[in-house]
């Protein structure tokens, strides 16, 4: 079984059931609960479904409910396995084609028109969503808050890494999921509160009503006076040939995987995009026990926050700047990806390329804000607000205060008298900054007392450190007066409690002591399956990632509040404050093969997943039609297929651009609902534990069919 | 100033095939839209079914006409448009229904229309699953089928801009120039045209055209929303269509696409006037629950998008097609109420054989969609 049973920060759940279902006929074993492509990736089978166009193989790609790529048969009918729980004695079957719809001939036993009224809907239970339904709780109003998922907190519950930002304002060097707790804690308790998970919005309607699909199996239409779009962001889809193959998906299904269910989905992973995201999925795979090869950036400069590429060049993965994904290829799954540098057009120079054997290529090129509710919203003239992703890409921590800002417009507009807090304001724009200058650092030398080493050199928004420590030594060297400060050991009465050490979330900061005039002891973080004893020797590295000296480690305690462990190392004077990194990653999991090995035809990158339409067959179709309005690759089928646009849309302005045509001149897509299929029996609420089975028997019987 | 044998305002179900026929025949053709391209008024939420299976001779004549360019288009234009001879099945469960139909039948059999009746059994063996209780049988026309409007418009555009058409979009027509009885130009927000000929095919906006030349056209639209499936594999062969009515609705109608995709619209009780094309949250529940009625094996289908159209209606349910007596050189083409798609290919060949070759074969069609009858009565089958 591809499960992860020991992690170094989660705890897989214990007591789960173990049931028996069938795929194609063959036993196999799985969770009860969990859903049924986790359950499938557990035992190997990645294959879920075969296009009717073409007999291409489909399998994961959003693990988020969007794309519907992962469908398979259940039951004898098409379902989409990652929202899918499982349950004992399912039959689950690959798709082949177009699927059969079930003989079912017992009359429309009920139906009911289902309508809730509220004050507000939130549309999105994230860390923006979750902040703005409590802020408009407290004022009054009635809200209800649909999400799309099992667990509050959005994105966060992927989150196993410990936050930036400040402890009190947005609960910094607590890990992501153990925030959307604390959230979630605190709009429930709130009566004026309705909370419903796993009922994504599947529309918003003129009559000013929106269609939920709740619980996945009932459709429930909400009269709201006002809507908050707090609906977060999707991954962008990015175009090279063998973008299709089973194995290359978005960094936040690997999230979803391998942190929320606990699979082993990987062997070794390549990663394109060194944004947080990236940086931060790379991170979540080592400690998954996942190889990674490296890291592609098509930008001459790592995207996301330099501590956390500092930490992942330190575990051993190359970051491969001014590069892009030339091909993926493999037989009906990947195999290889070939890499290459890029000039100044970003057009790959095949004489450097590469190629290296993985088994999974993870995008992580960007997100795109769901924020079409809001655009109909505006156009059908609806009191609306956006928050979190939806509004602006941007960090969590951020989101918490943009939610909460974002109410108190609504409940303006909405005639409430309400005070916008002005540092709420300064907070979110500081939470949500981009980095700001690097900033060197001077060397510091070892003295008989403890003192924190600190190695991140980059503006962020990020305070832990002075937080936690007890004598208050550590304190932000004022330059903008902010957040984005960077810290410093101001004083001299260090303990060596190791809590800033534990803390810090870019595991950015060693605590330091000279022994003897040859010698001094380093403590270092790590957050790592720690399988070894004192006496043990490691490689340390220095923050380039250079190798240093190997060094014996003395003693390791766990730190639990932060899962982490302190390591103390015995380290020769000279390299001792340079010291900050482990080596993690063997070398060899970086290695490309000795010749590249690749075949590239561009054209043939597919930009509608859900019904496998071609780069190049729209191009020439822009062309030929001389097309200049989204709408009409809908000729193609192109943006017509179960994720409603959802995945394909972000790539049109490279299609047009490819045929000549300036994207800004081209008409956009018309938005329509639904945005998530439903049954036609679940939109008519029949009851269907009324027995259908049995009045289907029964009907067949009287010769029904 | 552009000028141009024939200006046609409005590139949508009627205005892109005429345009074709008429390019096709050495005509210089110009068509003007408000639009960003073809088909973005109601084409684009046509639902697909073209039949020829009316009651009236001239709408019979013209479907006829496009019925034989849909079967044979991909043979010869080599463009797919997703053509399937399904055929359409007026189903009854009522003997005050079945008793209309077999009425009808007489006329449709002395129009030579290939239409029958045919009992429960093999209504059944047609749309397996379809509710048996009640179930009398229904008229059948198997000649009769389906396409895709998107695929078949930009299949005429491309043909059209082949034989060297012109299109402007992104203009709003906003007035004609008149001198005495005859248009001089047709002016839009950028810009100004003549034509020897000018067409109005603008659908929902056609009264709005030909009032500028002082023609005032019965055209009102009517909203009606429409839906789409997931493909699954072919289980329906015909157009279904259920012409009972409730409380909160009238006839409904719903088929199987060649890509398995189930295609469905409702006309609403009362009917929805006016120009809103946004969706509505009363549709689906309705529309679903009386597919389900009918039809309850669709309970596992999922519905995956829908939108909302607008039907041009004349008082009386049947097109305009015919000059204006106010203005000599301008063609109407509007009011198709709501059955553009079906109409437009076999009026456009028509049109064009009428403008281009000056053919007296289709004098009865003028005659009976004259601009200026009384418009009374309603057409049976709307």
């Amino acid at each position: 079984m591809r499960r992860i049973t020991r992690h170094p920060v989660i705890a897989p759940s214990e007591g789960r059931r173990e049931v028996s279902f069938s795929f194609d006929g063959a036993d196999l074993r799985g969770y009860e609960g969990e859903m049924i492509s986790s359950a499938l990736f557990a035992n190997g089978i990645k294959r879920f479904s075969v296009h009717p166009k073409g007999g291409a193989p489909q399998g994961i790609f959003c693990a988020n409910g969007q794309c519907s790529q992962c469908t398979v048969i259940v039951d004898g009918l098409p379902k989409k396995a990652c929202i899918t729980p499982l349950s004992a004695g399912l039959k689950v079957a690959t798709m082949e084609g177009l699927p059969v719809l079930p003989e079912s001939a017992a009359g429309l036993a009920s139906n009911e028109k289902r309508v809730i009224a509220t004050d507000v809907l939130v549309i999105g239970g994230g860390p923006s969503g979750l902040g703005a339904a409590t802020e408009l709780a407290k004022l009054g109003f009635s809200v209800v808050l649909a999400d799309d998922k099992e667990s509050l907190g959005g994105k966060l519950v992927l989150q196993t890494h410990k936050f930036f930002g400040s402890e009190e304002d947005c609960h910094a060097g607590t890990r992501g999921f153990d925030i959307a707790k604390k959230l979630e804690a605190e709009l429930r308790a709130n009566p004026k509160a309705t909370i419903l998970t796993n009922s994504p919005v599947v529309g918003i309607f003129k009559d000013r009503k929106a269609g939920i699909y709740k619980d996945y199996s009932s459709y429930l239409l909400v009269d709201f006076k006002a809507l908050v779009v707090a609906a977060g962001a999707r991954e962008r889809s990015i175009i090279f040939p063998g973008n299709d193959l089973l194995g290359v998906y978005g960094a936040g299904a690997f999230q979803t995987l391998v942190n929320r269910d606990l699979v082993r989905a990987a062997e070794r992973v390549l990663v394109v995009g060194s944004g947080n995201v990236g940086l931060i999925g790379s991170y979540h795979a080592l400690q998954a026990g996942i190889e990674v090869a490296g890291i592609v950036e098509i930008l001459d400069k790592v995207n996301g926050y330099k501590v956390h590429a500092d930490k992942i060049v330190r575990m051993g993965v190359p970051i491969h700047l001014s590069s892009t994904v030339v091909s993926a290829e493999g037989d009906g799954k990947l195999e290889r990806v070939t890499i290459a540098k890029v000039d100044k057009d970003w057009k790959p120079l095949l004489d450097t390329a590469r190629t290296y054997e993985v088994d999974t290529l993870l995008i992580a090129a960007g997100l795109s804000p769901c924020e079409e509710f809001y655009r109909q919203a505006v156009e059908f003239g609806f009191l609306a607000v956006r928050a979190g992703d939806a509004e602006e890409i941007a960090e969590a921590s951020s989101a918490m205060f943009g939610g909460r800002i974002s109410a108190l417009a609504l409940a303006k507009m909405l005639g409430k008298k309400v005070e916008i807090d002005e540092t709420w304001v300064a907070k979110r724009e500081v939470l949500k900054s981009k980095p700001g200058d690097r900033i060197c650092r001077d060397l510091v030398e070892a003295d008989e007392k403890w003192r924190p080493v600190f190695f991140c050199e980059e503006e962020i928004p990020c305070n832990p450190c002075t937080t936690v420590c007890p004598t208050g030594s550590i304190k932000l060297e004022p330059r903008r007066g902010n957040i984005l400060d960077l810290p410093y050991f101001r004083g001299n009465d260090c303990r060596g409690c190791t809590a800033c050490v534990a803390a810090c979330p870019g595991l950015a900061v060693s605590l330091l002591r000279r022994i003897d005039a040859s010698w001094s002891e380093v403590v270092l973080p790590y957050e790592f399956l720690a399988d070894f004893e004192a006496g043990s020797m490691h490689t340390l590295l220095d923050l380039g990632g250079n190798t240093l000296e190997e060094a014996e480690l003395l003693r390791k305690v766990h730190n639990s509040k932060y899962k982490t462990w302190i390591l103390h190392f015995k380290v020769s004077a000279a390299v001792a404050p340079r010291v900050i990194g482990i080596r993690v990653q063997r070398p060899e999991a970086t290695a490309s093969l000795a010749t590249p090995r690749f075949s590239c035809a561009s054209e043939d990158a597919i930009v509608c997943r859900c019904e496998r339409v071609s780069f190049g067959e729209l191009v020439q179709f822009v062309k030929d039609n001389r097309v200049t309005d989204i709408n009409q690759l809908k000729t193609l089928r192109a943006g017509m297929g179960a994720c409603g646009s959802k995945t394909c849309s972000s790539l049109y302005p490279s299609v047009f651009r490819a045929a000549g045509i300036d994207p800004k001149a081209v008409e956009a897509g018309t938005l329509r609902p639904l945005t998530v299929e439903v049954p036609m029996g679940d939109l008519v609420n029949e009851d269907r534990n009324h027995g259908q089975a049995e009045r289907d028997a029964d009907a067949a019987q009287r010769g029904g069919y | 100033m552009k000028s141009y044998d024939v200006l046609i305002a409005g590139a949508g179900s009627i205005g892109v095939p005429l345009a074709y026929y008429c390019a096709k025949k050495g005509l210089k053709v110009g068509v003007i839209d408000q639009e960003a391209s073809w088909g973005r008024g109601q084409n684009r939420a046509a639902i697909g079914g073209i039949r020829a299976t009316h009651s009236d001779p001239a709408k019979i004549r013209i479907c006829q006409e496009s019925l034989a360019i849909a079967a044979s288009f991909e043979e010869e234009h080599g463009i797919d448009i997703e053509w399937h001879q399904g055929g359409y099945l007026f189903v009854a469960y009522d003997e005050q229904r079945e008793k209309a139909f077999r009425e009808l039948l007489k006329v449709q059999h002395a129009a030579g229309l290939g239409i029958d009746w045919i009992d429960a059994k093999r209504v059944a063996e047609l749309s397996p699953g379809i509710a048996m209780e009640g179930l009398r049988g229904g008229t059948y026309s198997p000649g009769d089928g389906f396409a895709s409007p998107l695929m078949t418009n930009t299949a005429f555009h491309r043909l059209a801009i082949e034989a060297g058409a012109e299109f402007i979009f992104g203009e709003r027509v906003t007035g004609l120039d008149m001198k005495g009885t005859r248009i001089e130009a047709l002016v839009s927000d950028k810009g100004r045209y003549s034509a020897g000929l000018y067409v109005d095919t603008a659908g929902a906006q056609g009264a709005e055209i030909a009032a500028w030349a002082g023609s005032e056209m019965p055209v009102h639209p009517d909203a009606h929303e429409g839906g789409v499936t997931e493909p699954v594999a072919r289980f329906m062969e015909p157009m279904l269509v259920d012409i009972r009515a409730d409380s909160e609705s009238g006839n409904y109608y719903f088929y199987q696409a060649t890509t398995g995709q189930v295609v469905f619209c409702i006309t609403p009780k009362p009917q929805i006037w006016g120009t809103d094309t946004d969706n509505t949250s009363s549709f689906l529940p309705l529309c679903v629950r009386r597919m389900l009625e009918l039809y309850p094996r669709l309970r596992n289908l999922k519905v995956r998008r829908t939108w909302r159209g607008l039907y041009p209606m004349t008082p009386d349910g049947l097109p305009i097609v015919g000059y204006a007596r106010e203005a000599e050189n301008l063609l109407l083409a509007v009011g198709m109420c709501g059955q553009g798609f079906m109409i437009g290919p076999g009026l456009g060949r028509i049109l064009a054989r009428v403008i281009a070759d000056r053919s007296e074969d289709y004098g009865f069609i003028f005659d009976e969609l004259t601009p200026y009858r009384k418009f009374e009565g309603m057409e049976m089958l709307k």
